[in-house]
């Protein structure tokens, strides 16, 4: 049973404006199986529903929803410790999110690759080169066919 | 080529060097022996790509001479999980998955039959005929809506009002018709009847178990459940020459089919037009569909989705008429290997009662199984309308805003005859 999610309940007499905050929280994936471009993943809290990613996506972010689906991942219970005991990884919920209006999104690239030249006779470039010469330097000898060092003359 | 060689090289054993330089013919004399030796075949046990695909072969080529009973058997036999693809869906945009699945372009307009300059001369509908029809489709739409104080339970709305009043008027319009069109009287009129189809599209590697990073055809299996349908015995006439330029485009979507998303269960694989293979009647004409009440425009709008209503209209439309259009000609003995030799044209209708759809379909390819679809540049066709209103509103036992031209649609429909 997940934790249960108790909501601040308005009692008689209690100041009338409030705001309540979900004590939920969502986490934007990158989808491991390509999904269609107005399709967008989430891992979620166990304990939201369709209805609630739904809302939670309109009334914060003001994201226009049409369609959510979820389903539940079982995660492995394989994994011993050092008392060989099994060690349950923790079960997530994802939803997928279809978005209306024809938004589409398209998951950022957060670590694009680095293709940068450091600059000519700096010092980025001299370390660069002297690190490129000792890794050919470590590079055992391609004529020894594999055998190695200490077995020769 | 086999045999030749080996040939030479046991003419070349027996007999001296100088003779066999002498002797040039030798060759062609191989080859005239040809028939000697039975051709080499890949072996039918071992466990090889050629071998497996003489299997598959030899058991093709048996099917090509069996009965359709036969041949629909043989191959629904083999139970394996299938998409199961449901033509009122609730997935968004289901339209462009299903037209890629039943290689289908899709023409928004009816075809020039109806529109055309052809349609006022031989599909003209007489006006005598026009009145007598609308005073019967307005008699039971008041039936439905004023004479009867119908309640209903939540989500059973269409099933009290739409269903009876689309049950009375296609059996009274068919009636009615029938001294138009004589075909009618021979037809064959079914309510909520069963169509089944199963076909095989495209290909996905198998992820995991025992035989992943195996290729497999992709199997799809649709059950529907129309509202009525008409079946007739001799074939309507197609609507475009098969060879004809179309100017639609089937869209090709990459994506796995679970992404749209589509099921995989296991069961029957059934293939069935509404009838058993002995009915003369086995002939689509026209088809009636109800648009059940969770995809109804009223829920639809309410959901925020009343953009995908005539989209889901479209989705049913091009998968129930594919299912039942492709179930006529597997009747008829063609299957994936065996395409069709003419096209083969059905029609649907879809309702909520108030607004009407029309969709033609033709049928020009069954040939969508990897092994079959290399060259085939065939498609099949679907022309559509968008949805139109029959009436707007039923007051004081008179209905308002009446659409003229829908009715006479619905009449050429109907008068749509074989050559």
């Amino acid at each position: 049973m997940a934790k249960r999610i108790i909501y601040p309940l308005y009692q008689l007499g209690n100041p009338q404006l409030r705001i309540f905050r979900p004590t939920f929280n969502m986490t934007l994936v990158r989808p491991g199986k390509e999904q269609p471009p107005d399709t967008v993943q989430f891992r979620i809290s166990m304990a939201m529903t369709k209805c609630d990613v739904r809302n939670y996506l309109e009334k914060i972010y003001s994201v226009p929803v049409s369609a959510v689906r979820t389903r539940i991942q079982y995660c492995s219970n394989k994994k011993r410790n050092h008392l060989n005991q099994r060690v349950k990884r923790p079960d997530y919920k994802v939803a997928y999110v279809q978005l209306a209006q024809q938004q589409t999104f398209q998951f950022p690239d957060i670590f694009p690759e680095k293709d940068k030249k450091s600059k000519e006779g700096s010092v980025e470039e001299m370390h660069e080169k002297f690190m490129e010469d000792e890794r050919q330097r470590q590079k055992p000898d391609p004529r020894r066919g594999g055998v190695t060092e200490w077995f020769g003359l | 080529m086999a045999t030749c060689t080996r040939r030479s090289l046991c003419h070349f054993l027996s007999v001296t060097l100088v003779r066999h330089n002498c002797n040039r013919n030798v060759q062609a004399k191989a080859s005239t022996v040809k028939e000697l030796y039975p051709p080499i075949l890949p072996s039918s046990t071992a466990k090889s790509t050629s071998a497996k695909r003489r299997v598959v072969d030899e058991f093709f080529g048996q099917l090509r001479s069996c009965s359709v009973k036969e041949k629909i058997r043989m191959l629904t036999r083999v139970q394996r999980k299938k998409y199961v693809i449901y033509p009122q869906t609730f997935s968004l945009n289901a339209d462009r998955w299903y037209q890629h699945y039943t290689k289908t372009a899709y023409i928004s307009g009816l075809p020039e039959k109806y529109v055309g300059a052809e349609a006022g001369s031989a599909l003209a509908v007489d006006e005598s005929l026009v009145s007598e029809a609308k005073s019967v489709v307005c008699n039971y739409l008041l039936q439905e809506h004023w004479y009867l104080q119908k309640t209903s339970f939540v989500h059973k709305q269409q099933e009290l009002s739409a269903s009876p009043f689309l049950r009375n008027i296609v059996y009274d319009l068919r009636n009615l018709l029938a001294k138009e069109n004589p075909v009618l009287s021979l037809s064959s009129l079914d309510y909520d009847p069963q169509i089944n189809y199963y076909w095989l599209q495209g290909e996905r590697t198998i992820p995991r178990g025992h035989r992943s990073g195996l290729i497999e055809p992709m199997r799809f299996q649709i059950d529907d459940r129309p509202h009525s349908q008409i079946r007739i015995p001799q074939q309507l006439p197609e609507f475009v020459l098969p060879e004809a330029e179309i100017s639609g485009e089937v869209p090709v979507i990459s994506l796995a089919p679970d992404l749209l998303p589509l099921f995989r269960r296991q069961y029957d694989n059934n293939i069935f037009i509404g009838t058993k293979l002995e009915d003369p009647c086995c002939y689509g004409h026209t088809q009636f569909h109800i648009v059940p009440d969770r995809f109804c425009r009223d829920n639809m709008n309410k959901r925020g989705l009343s953009n995908q209503v005539e989209v889901s209209l479209r989705a049913n439309a091009i998968a129930s008429l594919f299912a039942w259009t492709g179930a006529q000609a597997m009747y008829q003995g063609f299957w994936a290997e065996e395409d069709v030799s003419r096209p083969f044209v059905s029609q649907a209708v879809i309702t909520d009662g108030q607004f009407f759809s029309f969709f033609c379909y033709q049928l020009n390819t069954l040939a969508l199984s990897p092994r079959a679809d290399g060259q085939n540049g065939r498609i099949n066709l679907c022309w559509g309308t968008e949805s139109m209103g029959l009436y707007e509103r039923v007051t004081d036992g008179d209905v308002l805003g009446w659409n003229e031209a829908l009715l006479r649609l619905l009449l050429q429909f109907l008068l749509n005859k074989p050559q």
